[in-house]
């Protein structure tokens, strides 16, 4: 890509993008977005990057392994369901922290970390397979 | 404890390479220790048996089909007991000097010992499950013995071949012992034998009768199935002597008799066994007189006597039995006794050929004597226990009901037995000492004590005929015929017809002898030329092969398309047939008229999907297949559901990005254009799939759809699970185990494609284009080992 | 938020067999390039698998079936895990070959194959197969195929030479129509029940009409967990793919990814179509027939060892489904008993195939020779293996041909009978063929001996405990026999299954529902 526009643009756009991943990853709950689509636009402002900048480029901003970071994602979403052992629950059961300083903050559970870990398998799984599909080449 | 005396041979026979490291040269009598023990064991047995008694064991085995590890003595396995036990004595003795030298000796005794244990265990099982357990284990442990000289492509094809042919016969046996036992209503043979009535009258008689005889004459080598034994004296000798002489060929006569009260006494039971016992007989018994190797002439007169003693069972009437269980009890005395001799003159001599053998007697006294005792009993001279068999067949022949016929095989039979035996045991130690290999000499103790032993027991069996009637015999025939009948052997039965046709056998008999080399070539010169079972057996092999080979290829081709060419008449025929069937249809048809944007949709999709079948290009094919995710994304926003609608936009968007990336891998074919008339098939294929899920669905779509899951989350999705993103609330709470399932998946197709990629995987092109199967097309000539080597 | 029965802490147990190694999965991905690392948690991770599959067993054996539901929303509304004694007994045997296996890839397979993703997808494959074991809802069972058929793919490609990647294409082609198809009958029984959990299937299928799209809908589930299963004439795929990736790898499949087929196809008829399918029913015998000698000929026909072991895998198959298109409590305990024996010895056969080939240095039976002398421990094993796969006694194969051609005799299926002889005399005419070739000839003179091959302990101990394994089993049959009776009991009366699963039958309609019919009204 040669495009001087898109060569400078791209650092802003990319982090715009994945602050708006996160944004669409946490609002799921209540209003279109979650885990996945999160992680898909994630995944997406990776690649673009990866096209400009350089496998390497992205290996730097990603810091860990990319695979890594899914397997952490399913390991967190994994930890997530058994939470609820603790409270004598069937496995997965959503576990809620009303705080109460804000008692209608229906948000705070195991339920959103799940989704969290839906989001980082998928960022790390479709950039690992585009920066492997880069490398070789 | 009869437990334990089936199962102690096993036991030992672990430990025999271990003993034979330790021991040394004494390793023969050392391990001899242990049948000579069992046979004191099995002979204390003797005075409850002959008194009528029987002695029982059972312990549960495997509890739930009631198959019982359960062991039964009467006469009958009694007598073939102190047989294998007895004989096994000797042969463990015989075989630790006849193989001394050779470096896997251990492994033999081995086998030889796992093969006795199996042996006991056939003839004491009540249960018909135990009795086929070590009837296979006599296949098996034959099959390794068989091939103990691995090396020669003559004993790996003999191997084979008993293994195929027994065990063969042994699956149908399986089949008939269980159909046996259902029909009967018991697993125990004492119990299903006393119920003979109910067996003989089942509708199921006479399949059970095929599938037991089945597994009975391929065992005994009955013709047709008599080929495989003359292979297996492929085998060492002290094999020869023990499995295909005196005890495993014998099971298959053993099992005829043990089922007599059963299934025998009906016509065709009469019928079958007679004519292919007396076949059998006749074939063993001019094959036995065609060759020239000691070993092959023993082993086809053993085919003979099998013959002799299934004709003589399938007669059935009280004589005959006596004169089966009589010959039975000769025959392992003085074969054993013969195939051990001959042994020792093969180890002495080099050679078992009996044209080059001659004069041996001063060299090998002996064995000589022991050739001659054993000779005479098999010929038929008094005061043998073989003459007293052979005056108890005649007696069985002249019974009103069997033609004369019968009477004159008999007595071709036994005249050609004569000829040989008397052949086996003189020719080669009288007359002027002939060259041979090696310098004839007598082997050691554990070469001539079995033989001697067997021969002398011949004689005392004949001499003392009251004990060996009262004692062993009469127990057995009683068990065959399933009562109590007084047996009285004698040697001198007066001036009546039995005497005169020994008379008449005795000089036909010499005639042969006296012409016995003419008799030979003639015969050789008729059959080596002639189609025989043996070579049918490798065009049965060849043939099965070759089908095995011609329909894999035919079903494996190789080729990806041939697979889903089939998997997708497979699925129309699954989609189209019942509802051409059943012609039960029944569509309601709803055209939402309002809502125009469907049919865009509809449309975009359609031009999706036939643009990826019509255009000729990957390239093409790729974004027409963007333009059906697309289509199928607006689907979702249509009925509100923008999460996924979206979802299904970011996937594609992704897919396009990857495929791009792959595509720079992949060499572009300007087409992958398949021809008219494979398109044309492939079409009315794939109309014919997509006719029948339209069907399907619509005929589903007609009915009402229960709204219950769909109701029942939508009411808790904000009350219970604190979301009001309901397609959110089911992936990561109410269903969020299969959301799990596949991050997982994600995941792993993440950590294959790094595998693909890290481990190569250069090229893609042309995969799913190589054969996938590899049979040969040239017959396989190391399965029958007709190769030379 | 549940507080009913079933949903105590008991019901922890049937969720460790497949979340245990899902994290262990997840735990190796993340350890990604560290290669130590993840054969130890894999070591452990199975073990732990074992340990939890036995205790759940246990505690199925003692207090009948074992059910939770996720999230605690009840079945059929959230996924319900199950265990009965069906699907726990072969979690712990499964589990139990694959810690056997893995182990022997450790002495047997190179790092740079284990660094390449081996473990996670392993443990992927084996959570993917436990799920599969233990679930009850029939969606979630497309989940774990679809968790399993990835992590193959990517085990079958691991190494990455040209014929792996030909299988790979073959196996990922036919697998994926056959995932589709099942996903495609998934949903239109969803579309004429509205529902999803097995249990609840059960009666709301009953209550359909008899018709012929209820048969296609069955014929659908014959043919996509047929394909998946590996049976006639579906089966392209298997010897198409099998004998192409690390031995370890194609052990491991041969033991577990056919019988995930076949034990779905079970739990689908016996549960969801007890009573209905009819011509699925009609149809599966002589498919079964047909798998088994066709696979046994195919086994004939081959002179490569592994594809040999392949079509071997095929005929077993064939066995296993003529056992429930006789249907019976016999038959049951033949197939069960079946699927265990082939679990055991469908994993010793590709390892010894692989140990064969390096000791002898070519995969083509007819360039094999002299092992005999050379490799006598192979040699053993081999032959019990090979023996115990045609059924010859006193080893483990042989028990269960005997129930299955009883219950053939009993339900006067003469073609089962004959087709399990048939192919039992096949198999052993092919084992004994192989045997003796590759074991009993001798080695060409003029050709160079190569020195006796060298395997370290795990690599022998793997194998050795298998033959012992099927041996033993072989020798003392009746734990398996016990355990497989109560299986096949409790297959044949499914009340018990249903009623841990559902708690308490359904209600019907959303205004019988106590908390939906409250929320309706207010």
């Amino acid at each position: 890509m040669n495009s001087l526009i898109l060569k400078t643009a791209t650092p802003f756009l990319v982090g715009l993008t994945v602050l708006f991943s996160i944004y669409v990853l946490l609002r799921g709950h209540n209003v279109p977005g979650g885990g996945f689509i999160g992680g898909l636009i994630g995944a997406s402002a990776f690649a673009t990057y990866t096209i400009n900048e350089g496998v390497a480029a992205t290996r730097r901003a990603m810091v860990f392994h990319p695979v890594s970071i899914a397997g952490v994602g399913l390991f967190i979403a994994g930890l997530s369901g058994v939470a609820s052992l603790l409270f004598g629950d069937a496995f997965m059961t959503g576990q809620w922290w009303f705080p109460s300083f804000a008692p209608d903050l229906k948000y705070l559970s195991t339920v959103v970390l799940f989704d969290i870990g839906v989001y980082l398998v998928v960022v790390g799984a479709i950039v690992a397979i585009i920066i492997g599909l880069e490398e070789s080449t | 404890m009869l437990l334990a005396g089936v199962l102690a041979p096993f036991v030992l026979a672990v430990f025999a390479p271990t003993v034979k490291r330790v021991a040394g040269p004494a390793t023969g009598w050392l391990l001899a220790l242990l049948p000579a023990a069992l046979t004191v064991y099995f002979a204390q047995f003797i005075g409850t048996v002959s008194s009528g008694g029987t002695i029982t064991f059972s312990t549960p085995w495997v509890s739930d089909l009631s198959i019982h590890l359960s062991f039964y003595v009467d006469g009958l396995s009694l007598l073939f007991a102190l047989l294998i036990s007895g004989i096994g004595t000797f042969i463990v003795l015989y075989a630790a000097t006849y193989l001394a030298k050779h470096a896997d000796l251990g492994r033999f005794l081995m086998f030889i010992l796992m093969f006795m244990g199996s042996m006991l265990g056939l003839v004491l099982a009540d249960n018909v499950v135990t009795l086929f357990v070590f009837w296979e284990l006599t296949s098996i442990t034959s099959f390794l013995l068989i091939g103990f000289n691995h090396a020669s492509p003559r004993s790996r094809r003999a191997a084979l071949q008993a293994l195929v042919v027994t065990g063969g016969g042994g699956l149908a046996l399986l089949a008939g012992l269980l159909l046996m036992a259902q029909a009967g209503g018991s697993m125990e043979l004492s119990t299903l034998l006393q119920s003979g009535d109910l067996l003989r009258d089942h509708p199921h008689y006479l399949a059970i009768l095929i599938l037991v005889l089945m597994g009975a004459f391929t065992k005994s080598a009955q013709a047709p199935f008599h080929f495989w034994l003359p292979n297996a004296m492929e085998a060492p000798t002290p094999v020869s002597a023990y499995l295909h002489s005196a005890t495993m060929v014998k099971a298959g006569v053993y099992l005829l008799a043990r089922v007599n009260p059963g299934l025998g006494g009906t016509e065709i039971w009469q019928t079958v066994l007679v004519a292919f016992g007396a076949v059998t007989f006749l074939i063993g018994a001019v094959l036995a007189i065609r060759n020239t190797d000691l070993k092959l002439m023993l082993a086809q007169t053993t085919v003979a006597s099998l013959g002799l003693l299934v004709f003589l069972i399938g007669l059935g009437e009280e004589v005959a039995l006596e004169a089966a269980m009589a010959y039975l009890f000769a025959h392992s005395l003085f074969k054993g006794a013969l195939f051990m001799a001959a042994g020792s003159v093969d180890h002495g001599t080099g050679t078992r050929e009996i044209t080059r053998l001659s004069g041996l007697g001063k060299a090998m006294p002996i064995t000589f004597a022991a050739a001659a005792l054993a000779a005479v009993s098999m010929s038929g001279l008094p005061p043998f226990i073989g003459f007293i068999a052979k005056e108890w067949v005649y007696k069985a022949t002249m019974g009103d009901f069997w033609p004369l016929a019968i009477t004159g095989v008999a007595i071709l039979g036994n005249a050609l037995m004569f000829a040989v035996a008397l052949l086996v045991g003189f020719k080669p130690f009288l007359g002027r000492q002939s060259e041979t290999p090696k310098h004839p000499h007598e082997g050691g103790p554990g070469l001539w004590l079995g033989p001697v032993t067997l021969a002398a027991l011949g004689l005392l069996a004949g001499l003392f005929n009251g004990l060996s009637g009262g004692l062993l015999v009469g127990p057995a025939v009683w068990a065959v015929a399933g009562e109590q009948v007084s047996v009285d052997l004698y040697l001198w039965g007066g001036f009546k017809t039995p005497l005169f046709l020994s008379l008449a056998t005795i000089a036909l008999g010499i005639v042969l002898l006296w012409r016995s080399r003419a008799i030979s070539s003639t015969l050789a010169a008729t059959f080596d030329r002639m189609w025989g079972p043996d070579r049918g057996y490798d065009q049965f092999l060849d043939l099965l092969i070759g089908t095995a080979r011609t329909v894999t290829a035919r079903l494996q081709t190789g080729t990806l398309r041939h697979y889903l060419l089939v998997t997708m008449l497979i699925v129309a025929a699954v989609l189209l047939l019942p509802v051409a069937q059943m012609g039960d249809l029944d569509i309601t048809f709803r055209i939402p008229a309002t809502d125009f944007y469907i049919f865009g949709i509809a449309a975009l999709a359609l031009a999706g999907g036939f643009s990826i079948a019509v255009f000729r290009s990957r390239l093409i094919a790729i974004l027409s297949m963007g333009v059906l995710g697309v289509a199928v994304a607006l689907v979702f926003l249509l009925f509100s559901a923008p999460d996924l609608a979206f979802t299904q936009l970011m996937v594609e968007t992704l897919s396009v990005v990857i495929l791009a990336l792959v595509i720079a891998r992949l060499p572009i074919y300007r087409s992958d254009w398949r021809g008219w008339p494979r398109a044309v098939r492939d079409s009315i294929i794939a109309g014919a799939v997509g006719v029948g899920f339209t069907l399907l669905l619509l005929s589903i779509t007609s009915r009402t759809l229960d709204l219950a899951l769909s109701e029942y989350f939508a009411a808790r999705s904000y009350t219970e699970a604190y979301g009001r993103n309901i397609v959110n609330v089911i992936l990561v709470d109410f269903r969020a185990l299969d959301t799990f399932g596949e991050i997982a998946v994600v995941v792993i197709a993440g950590v294959a494609v790094l595998s693909l990629l890290a481990m190569g995987g250069r090229s893609l092109a042309g995969a799913g284009r190589a054969p996938d199967s590899a049979p040969d097309s040239a017959p396989d000539s190391a399965v029958t080992g007709k190769e030379t080597s | 938020m549940f507080d009913g029965s079933g949903f105590e802490g008991a019901g922890w147990l049937v969720v460790w067999p497949v979340l245990i190694p899902l994290l262990g999965a997840a735990l190796a991905a993340a350890a990604w390039g560290r290669e130590r690392t993840q054969a130890t948690i894999s070591i452990v991770v199975l073990g732990a698998q074992f340990i939890s599959a036995a205790v759940l067993f246990d505690h199925v054996w003692s207090h009948g079936v074992v059910a939770m539901s996720m999230g605690g929303w009840p079945a059929p509304f959230g996924i319900a895990l199950a265990a009965d004694p069906f699907g726990a007994f072969l979690t712990v045997v499964g589990s139990l070959v694959a810690l056997a296996v893995v182990a022997h890839s450790l002495g047997a397979t190179d790092a740079e194959h284990r660094r390449a993703g081996f473990f996670p997808l392993i443990l992927a494959l084996m959570a993917g197969v436990a799920g599969a074991f233990l679930t009850s809802d029939i969606f979630n069972l497309y989940v774990w195929f679809e968790v399993t058929l990835i992590s193959s793919f990517g085990l079958i490609v691991l190494g990455g030479r040209r014929e792996q990647i030909d299988g790979a294409v073959k196996y990922a082609f036919l697998n994926l129509i056959a995932t589709t198809l099942l996903l495609i009958a998934i949903g239109l029984l969803y579309g004429l029940t509205g529902t999803l959990n097995m249990a609840d299937l059960s009666g709301a299928v009953a209550a359909l009409p008899q018709d012929s799209t209820l048969e296609t809908v069955g014929l659908l589930f014959l043919v996509s967990l047929g394909m998946k299963a590996a049976l006639f004439p579906l089966y392209f795929w298997l010897p198409a793919a099998y004998h192409t990736p690390l031995p370890t790898v194609s052990a491991i499949f041969a033991a577990l990814l056919t019988k995930v087929g076949v034990y779905a196809l079970i739990r689908v008829f016996m549960v969801v179509f007890p009573d209905s399918a009819h011509l699925a029913r009609e149809a599966m015998i002589w498919v079964a027939v047909a798998t088994m000698v066709l696979g046994a000929l195919g086994a004939l026909a081959e002179s490569d060892i592994r594809r040999f072991v392949s079509f071997t895998v095929v005929s077993g198959v064939g066995v296993m489904v003529g056992g429930l298109a006789i249907g019976t409590e016999a038959a049951f305990l033949g197939t069960i008993f079946y699927i265990v024996h082939s679990i055991i010895v469908s994993a010793a056969l590709f390892i010894a195939a692989g140990m064969i080939a390096s000791a002898g240095n070519a995969t083509r039976i007819e360039d094999l020779a002299g092992l005999y002398k050379r490799a006598p421990y192979l040699s053993v094993a081999f032959l019990i293996v090979g023996l115990s796969l045609a059924g010859v006694p006193p080893l483990a194969g042989f028990w269960p041909k005997v129930y299955l051609v009883q219950a053939g005799l009993e339900a006067g299926s003469t073609i089962l009978v004959v087709g399990i002889l048939l192919s039992g005399f096949l198999t052993l005419l092919a084992v004994g063929r192989a045997f003796a070739l590759i074991f009993w000839r001798a080695a060409p003179e003029d050709a160079p001996t190569p020195p006796a091959p060298e395997f370290g302990n795990l690599v022998k101990g793997s194998l050795g405990a298998l033959a012992a394994l099927t041996f033993l089993i072989g020798l003392y049959s009746a734990p398996v026999v016990k355990a497989s009776t109560r299986a096949a009991a409790d297959l044949l009366a499914p009340d018990a299954y249903i009623e841990a699963v559902l708690g308490a039958p359904r209600a019907v309609t959303a205004s019988d529902d106590p908390v939906l019919g409250k929320e309706v009204t207010e």
